[in-house]
Order: structure tokens, then sequence, then C-alpha cells
């Protein structure tokens, strides 16, 4: 067999294991394959990270609606989720000027579309669901961006939020040497590395006994047609599977028989999930809030159909 | 009298708080020297913070109303380069 990135064994071979046995079988299967990609991903997003023009962005930032979009859409993608990264850019591009239809747009794409979770997703499972993952959030992320900005609480929170005569305080950055901005990059790397590995070997633990008591019939019966994907974007969203571990859970339900269509479905659950939704609520309040969960989450089921569709087979 | 101000989310991340940690730091060195210095957290989500600065990646540092830091940590040693060096930029100016 090739030499895979991803885990490679199959549910059969946890079902003979001990119970404490279970977890330290899959995260060595994860970790002896997957090192590398974690290793790179975390790698790339803190080099990213810190050579992203800051000023550049901070400068264009509040001038207008289009301009908000584009840099809510193009820029996300650079942004891990982090809440040190997110939550300013988040606000910035509410209160400066550009409203709150860019910074939903942000919201969205922030979680979904980010380096970490697509070169995972790419990895882990396949450069296609990846690649499909990146652009059917920044649709979802724009139409719900445009339709919050247009109902009358998001105007009403725009409003209340916007800032009036948005003068930019003179801004002068310190120049770093190469060198130096290097190792910040590296530096930022560790830091997200301690922020999430925590939580996805947690994760890897939990995935270990999914695989070992799950049966496959369960997922293959209930996990795969139209009601595979309303069921994936269900319990994709609300059930919290913190950052990066939905994509080796969606790895371990796949190879159990759910089908690629609701695993699509189940990765844009992501958005949605409720920390998520908690944290936004402080600042954008309930009804915002559930309006763009109710956008992804028909996103999720209409992108997930589609794709099986296309892909021949639900 | 010198404003440091460091900007960050709040609650305070790891980033922020270390952030904070070195401007105090900075602070006490250069108070040793007799240079007036005050150093507080700004809260970069409110809106004050964000029609005064305008910054969105924390964590961030303005030394008197000026953005110098954005997106990283700044160690001790630098904060006190830059507060010297807004200090020497003040002289030429009187």
């Amino acid at each position: 067999m090739a030499y895979t990135l991803a885990p490679t064994m199959k549910s059969a071979s946890f079902r003979d294991m001990p119970l404490w046995y279970v977890p330290i079988a899959y995260i060595w299967d994860y970790m002896s394959h997957g090192w590398i990609c974690l290793l790179f991903a975390f790698v790339a997003a803190g080099i990213v990270y810190e050579f992203i023009p800051k000023d550049i962005i901070t400068k264009y930032m509040g001038s207008n609606k289009a301009t908000g979009y584009a840099l809510a859409a193009g820029v996300a993608p650079f942004f891990t989720v982090c809440s040190c990264t997110m939550i300013p850019l988040f606000s910035g591009i509410l209160y400066a000027g550009a409203g709150i239809g860019p910074a939903i747009a942000f919201l969205l794409m922030a979680p979904a579309a980010n380096i970490l979770t697509i070169l995972l997703t790419g990895e882990i499972i396949s450069w296609q669901i990846a690649i499909v993952r990146i652009f059917t959030s920044l649709i979802i992320a724009i139409v719900a961006g445009f339709v919050i900005a247009n109902t009358s609480w998001g105007k009403c929170i725009e409003n209340q939020y916007k800032v009036n005569n948005a003068r930019q305080m003179s801004i002068a950055l310190v120049k770093v040497p190469l060198d130096e901005r290097l190792t910040n990059g590296f530096k930022f790397s560790w830091y997200l590395a301690k922020q999430i590995l925590p939580f996805f070997f947690i994760g890897l633990i939990i995935v270990g006994y999914v695989m070992r008591f799950l049966p496959e019939d369960i997922v293959g019966n209930y996990l795969t047609g139209f009601r595979g994907i309303l069921i994936a974007s269900v319990i994709g969203g609300p059930l919290y599977t913190p950052t990066l571990v939905e994509i080796i859970l969606g790895k371990g339900l796949l190879d159990l028989g759910m089908s690629r269509a609701a695993l699509l479905s189940w990765l844009m659950g992501q958005p949605y999930d409720i920390p998520n939704m908690m944290a936004a609520s402080k600042i954008i309040r309930w009804k915002s809030v559930l309006t763009y969960a109710l956008i992804a989450w028909m996103g999720s089921v209409i992108f997930g159909t589609l794709y099986g569709i296309v892909i021949g087979g639900l | 009298m010198i404003l440091v101000e460091v900007i960050g989310v709040e609650p305070p991340c790891a980033r922020c708080a270390a952030t904070q940690k070195n401007a105090l730091q900075a602070a006490e060195m250069l108070m040793k020297d007799g240079v007036e210095i005050d150093v507080k957290k700004l809260n970069i989500a409110s809106k004050d913070v964000i029609s005064k600065y305008g910054v969105i990646f924390s964590p961030a540092l303005a030394v008197n109303n000026q953005v110098r830091v954005a997106g990283r940590i700044p160690n001790p040693d630098e904060i006190v380069k830059i507060i010297k060096g807004t200090i020497a930029a003040g002289d030429k100016k009187i």
C-alpha cells in the first residue's frame, strides 16, 4: 500500500482491542502518518499570519462595502481559528465602516476555510472536498452577509455600531528584520499548536471510541443518501466539534460508510456550532446569529446535495 | 509622560497578556531612568478603540497615540527602544 498521510486503521482493527488501548492505538496511528501534515499546517499558518501586510489591510479596512466583502472573503483564509485573530477582525470590519454584511461573511468564512482546516481536509480526507469546501463556504458566507445586512435587525445593529467619522490614527509600525519575522512566525505556530492540540487529542480519543463502537450498518443506513446529508448537517453544527476534530471524525465516519456528500455537509456545519454562535451573539445579538445559522445550515444541505449529484451518488 | 497602550481582546488571550507583561516590564526599566510611563490595557473590540486606532490585529501596542506594533508580541527590550525613539522624536520637535 502506498504511503498515506491519513490514519490507515479501519474500524475492524479496533473491535478486538482492549478498551484502554483503543485511544493509544488510534493516536499512534494518526500521529505516525499525520504529524508531517499537522506540522506543515501549523508552520504555514504561523508564517502566513506574520507576513500578511497588516498596515495595508488596516488602511483599506473601512473604506466601503465592496472592499469589505473582498477583504472578508480574501483575508479570512489566512486567519486561524484563534480568538486573538478572529474577534479583532470581526469587530474591526463591523465597526470601521464596512458594516455587518462583510463582518458576517468573515465570521463564516474564517473557521470554514482557513489554511489549517483546508490543509488538513486536503491531506486527511481529499483535496477535491477541500476545494469544494472553500468555494461553497465562500458563497454561503457572502450570501449570509448580504441577507443579514438587508434585514431590519441587521441594519439596526449596523447603525448602532457605526463609528462616526472613523478617523484612522497614525499607524507607524516598527520595521522588523527578516530573521526576527521568521522567528515570530514560528513562535505563533507554536502558540497555535499549544492552543489547538489538546482539543485535537481529546478529539482523537473520542474518534477512536467512535470507530470502536459505532456499528457500520448504522452509519451506512443513516449517513447516506439525502437523509444522510440532513442528519450530517444537523449534527455537524450544534454538536460541538472542536476545531479540526470534525475533520478526523469526518474521516472516521467516511471509513465507516458515510457518503461523501454527507461528509461535505458535515464539514460545512462548522461555522454554526454553538460556541461560535455564543461568541458572535455577544456582539451582534441572537437574531442575526440565528439568521446566519439558518442560512449556513440551508447552504450545507443544498451544497451537500449538489455535490452528491455531481459526483454521481448521494 | 509617555502613554503606552496595549490593545488586545477582552478577556485577554495569552498573546495579549504576554504583551502587557512585557510592556509593564519595559516601563519598569525606563522608570528607573526617571521616565514617566503610564501603561494601559484597551479592548480591541470596543467602539472607542476601533474609532481611535482602527487596529484589527491583536495584540497591538500604541505609544503616545501611535500604533507601533500590531499582530505580534514585542519583547521588553524592543518596547524600551520604541519608547526611547518616541522620546527622542519628541525632543527634536521642541
